[in-house]
This record gives structure tokens, sequence and C-alpha cells, in this order.
């Protein structure tokens, strides 16, 4: 076999499995992507643009990953290469990743300063050693807070879920420039609401896909738990409530608690018959009737209770109880079971 | 303690399980053995309300398994198949949430807890995530949180496969000491000579049919024999690359 043969060979399915990779970042089934494409059609050719601006920062560092990772290291021991033909797929892996290109292309694109260039070279940089430190087992999430009641390990076990898809960094990432402006000043109050409107739908997937992070052997978990649907339901929504709430922090409050609810309300029916999601990625719903079921009324809520009275929330909560009560027992009777087909 | 009458699961055309009858007395240990699909699995997801059946019924601690699964699942302990356990909790978080579960209260919780995760080698690794867990560390896991609530009857599906010699030894003690204060333990295994040394009991399940129920001291030959016999023999073949000249 010459010397370059057997690096070809995994470079060839390296390049199968990064194409791969890459279209698990799709982002077309999610809630802030149907959203933009609502304003687009609006003619708000500007927020639609923010939109998708704000997904695709968010998307860049798991982007970023390094190619080699998608062989598993002990295959990579295992294979008999010589130290040569290891450091030839070193050097020569990283060019899977179109990233790589792109940075590339910046540097030789005169029009883009050199400070463009670094800022994307250092994201690079960065997912690429996070990527090679990763399946360590490390979680960001390790520290969790305790929670009141039975279900405490189930809501850190949610909130740990949710708080590992991109969905999440979206809200964050809006809910930290909010929280900026808003020490210098420089956010008037009428734009409170929309920012808490859209950190809320930033998240909001998450509330159509409540099981999807759990796996198989998650939802084996469950139907052998002595509990009732509705507490299983409520320990999701528990996580989904923390986490919206703290993303509105700096924003209404009231308006995404009415929001998230309607959120969790209309989810629910969705969810108990879930597509498996992936973590670091976008989450998918079902469809797009199901984003829109979802998106016009948790808007309309959060607007009410800012707009009208606090007292909408009475209603929300009351709407989220029935729903949770229904779909409970929809568990209780037929369980949580992914959809054929996914 | 556990009883079923026709058991019988079909998916689509294919019957998994077909018409199976049997009893398992209170404090015995039952092995059912049988070849990989010969429906063993299946089994244990019908008796632990995993998996409804078809037609038949089946009584777990004098609960019918159908008519009210949450009781059922508050009196039995269950080692699944896939183990069923949370990437993103540690092994002590999988035990904790047990207890809570199950109303255990938090002293009982952290002693039980402490006595198994050293009982079962898992201390070192108690705060690790599940995802990151060896196959045998999750195993230990799920045996552990099928033991914490001090079941009635237990149900463990491949308890022995992927643990070392030593845990494995240590699990077959705690399985008979339980047996012998009456707890019923209802497992299926590949691994015949533990399962020829704890069992009081065999079944062997062959094509979703018991080919033989008999209790361990009325066997006529020994186990692996009967096995070969009745579940699956052996297939020989040369394969006659191995060896060549490269």
């Amino acid at each position: 076999m010459s010397s370059l043969a057997r690096p070809r060979a995994i470079l060839k399915w390296l390049a199968r499995a990064t194409s791969r990779h890459r279209r698990t970042f799709r982002i077309t089934g999610n809630n802030l992507n149907y959203t933009a494409v609502a304003l687009a059609f609006m003619l708000d050719a500007p927020a639609a643009g923010i939109l998708l601006a704000i997904m695709g920062v968010v998307v860049l560092l798991p982007l970023s990953s390094d190619p080699l990772n998608a062989v598993p290291r002990t295959r990579m021991r295992i294979w008999p290469l010589e130290n040569g033909e290891r450091r030839f797929l070193r050097i020569v892996s990283p060019w899977l990743n179109p990233m790589t290109w792109v940075v590339v292309a910046l540097a030789l694109w005169r029009r883009v300063s050199l400070g463009i260039v670094l800022l994307a070279a250092g994201v690079l940089a960065t997912g690429f050693l996070t990527s090679a430190r990763a399946g360590g087992g490390r979680s960001p999430w390790r520290s969790i807070p305790s929670f009141p009641g039975a279900l405490n390990q189930l809501i850190r076990k949610n909130l740990r879920e949710m708080l590992s898809t991109l969905d999440f960094f979206c809200g964050a990432l809006i809910s930290l420039t909010a929280l900026m402006w808003r020490i210098a000043g420089l956010l008037p109050s009428d734009a409170l609401f929309p920012l808490t409107a859209i950190t809320m739908l930033a998240i909001s997937t998450c509330a159509l896909t409540l099981f999807g992070l759990d796996g198989e052997a998650g939802l084996t978990r469950y139907r052998l738990l002595p509990v009732r649907g509705w507490q299983i339901l409520i320990a999701k929504d528990a996580a989904y409530l923390a986490m919206a709430l703290v993303l509105a922090l700096p924003l209404s409050l009231t308006g995404a608690l009415g929001a998230a609810l309607i959120a969790l309300a209309v989810g629910h029916k969705a969810s108990v018959t879930p597509q498996a999601q992936s973590r670091w990625r976008f989450q998918t719903g079902p469809s797009f009737g199901d984003a829109i079921a979802q998106i016009v009324p948790m808007t309309m809520a959060g607007a009410a209770v800012v707009y009208t009275s606090r007292f909408v929330l009475l209603l929300c909560a009351a709407l989220w109880a029935c729903s949770l009560w229904w779909f409970g027992r929809e568990i209780d009777v037929a369980g949580v079971s992914f959809r054929q087909g996914r | 303690m556990i009883s079923c009458r026709d058991l019988t699961r079909r998916f689509g055309q294919f019957t998994a399980v077909d018409s199976i009858s049997f009893e398992v007395a209170k404090g015995a240990i039952c092995a059912v053995l049988g070849p990989n699909g010969a429906g063993t699995s299946t089994t244990v997801a019908m008796l632990t309300g995993l998996l409804a059946p078809t037609s038949g019924e089946a009584t777990v601690c004098g609960v019918n398994v159908l008519a009210d699964p949450v009781a059922l699942k508050r009196r039995i302990g269950v080692l699944p198949e896939d183990l069923a356990l949370f990437d993103d909790l540690t092994v002590e978080e999988h035990l904790e949430l047990t207890g809570d579960i199950y109303g255990l209260g938090a002293d009982t919780t952290r002693e039980r807890m402490e006595r198994l995760l050293a009982v079962l080698g898992l201390a070192p690794g108690r705060r690790t995530f599940a995802r990151s867990c060896s196959h045998g560390m999750r195993k230990k896991t799920a045996f552990a949180m099928a033991l914490l609530p001090n079941p009635e009857a237990l149900f463990l599906d491949e308890p022995f496969e992927a643990v070392d010699p030593v845990t494995s030894s240590v699990m077959a003690d705690i399985l008979r000491k339980a047996a012998a204060r009456g707890v019923t333990v209802f497992l299926t295994s590949h691994i015949l000579p533990t399962a020829r040394r704890i069992a009081d009991q065999f079944i062997i399940i062959r094509g979703g049919r018991i080919v033989l129920n008999s209790a361990s001291s009325e066997l006529s030959r020994p186990l692996e024999d009967l096995y070969f016999d009745l579940a699956e023999a052996p297939v020989s073949d040369e394969l006659e690359w191995l060896g060549e000249a490269r």
C-alpha cells in the first residue's frame, strides 16, 4: 500500500461523515427561522436578517468543530497508521471543514478588516479546540441548582437538556444584548416587550420537543417510573419555565411568563409524540402548522399580559393547567414514544 | 408471585411471544434463557408494563399488569434491556431520583445509595454522567436503581452481561440473599454458568414459545446440554481465510 493510500481512504470517509455532520445543522424547522421567513414575507427584510444573523452567530461555534473528531479516538489508535500518515491526516483534515475555507477567503479578501478575519479565525480555533476536548463527558451544566420536591432530579436533568440546545444560546444572546442596552440606558421602554417576545420565540421550539433529547432509554425510564403523566410533564415544564424566566430577567418577566405558559400549553400536543433531537443543534418542530399554532397565541398572550392586564396571566395559567391534565392523561394511557420514520 | 397465562405479543405479522404460560413462586429466582430474538426481553417488557401484550394476562405481586401499571411499578424493580438511564444525570443523581420518586426520604436514600455504590464498585465514578460511563457502569447503575426502593419482585434483563467477574459474583450474591428474604427474581441471561449457579427455576424460550419450564433440581441433564438441544445448537464453520499467508 502506498504511503498516502491509507490517509486518503480515511479522508474519503471523513469527508462523507463531515458532510453528514454539516447537514445536522438545519434551521428549517425552528420557530425563529419560521418567524424570520414570515417577517421576510411581510417585507421586513432587516428584522428577518437580524433573526437569521443571530442564528448564524450561534451556529458558528459548533460548525467549526474538528473533522477528525468523526473518527472515534480508539479506532484511530487501532488503525495501522505510521506517524507520518497521522501527521498528514492532522494537516489535511481541517480543510474538510468549510469554515476553514471561509476564514481563508476572508483573509484574502482585501475589503475585510483584519479584526473580522481574526474574529473568524478565533471562532474557528475555539470550535476546533472545544470539539477536540468534548466527548470526555464534561458537562458545562453540572452545577444546576436543586429544586424542591420529588421531581428535583428530573427537573435538573430536563434543564441540562434544554441548556444544551442552540435555541437557548440564541435566547441568551438576545437577552444579554438587552441587558447591556439596559445598563447603558439605550433600551427604550417600548422595545422591552418586542425583545421579550423574540427571546421567548427563540426558545419556543424546545416547548414543542420536550422529550426530544431523552432518547429511547430515557423514554423507557419514564415508562418504569411510578409517577403520573402530568408529573412527568410538570418536570419538563418547570425546567422550561426556569430557563425562560432567567432569560427574561433583563426584559419583561410577566410578558415572558405569559408567553412561556402558552408555548407549553400548545407544545404539549407535539411533545408527547416527539421527534428525536440532537444536542448542540437547533431544535426542530414537527411542522410549520404546529409552529404557527404556537407562535401566534404565545406572542398574543405575552402582549396581552404586558399591554392590558396582568390578570391575563391567570388565564394563561389556567390554559396551561388544562393542557397539562389532558396530555398527562395521554401519557398515562399511551406513554411517550418517538414518531415512526424519524 | 408472578403468573401469566397465554401471554402473546405480535409485531405485525411477527409473533415475538406466542401464548406462554408459567408461574414463579415468591422468593424464587427464575432464569429465562433463549437465543437472541427468542422473545425473552419481550416477555420481561410485558411483565413490567413496558409493553402491552397482544393477548393473554399477567399478574405480578397480585397486581394485574394491565389494570394498574402505577401500582405495579411501585412494587417492582426493573433492569431493562436498554438500561433506561438519562444522559444528563450522574450515577448518584440517578439513585437520588429513584429515592425521591419512590418516596424513600433523604436519609434512607442516602444510606442505601452509599451501600449500593460501595458494594457495586460505583463509588469512584459516582459523579460521572451516564453518557460518559462504561457499559458496565451503566448496567450497575441501572441494577442499583432497581434495588434501591426495596422491590417485592425484580425483573432483570441480562444483568450479568458486560460486567466484570467480581461484580457479576457480587450481583449474584445480592440476588440470592434477596431471594432468601422473599424477593422474587425474574431474569434473562445468556451466561449459562451464572444462571445455573443462582436460579431455582429455568424457562427456555425458542421462537417465542416455552420449550422447557423446570425447577433446577429437576433438570434431567446439565443445563448447557439442554440449552443446545432445545434452544439452539452451535454452528461450526471453517473460516478458511484465517491463518492463510497474506
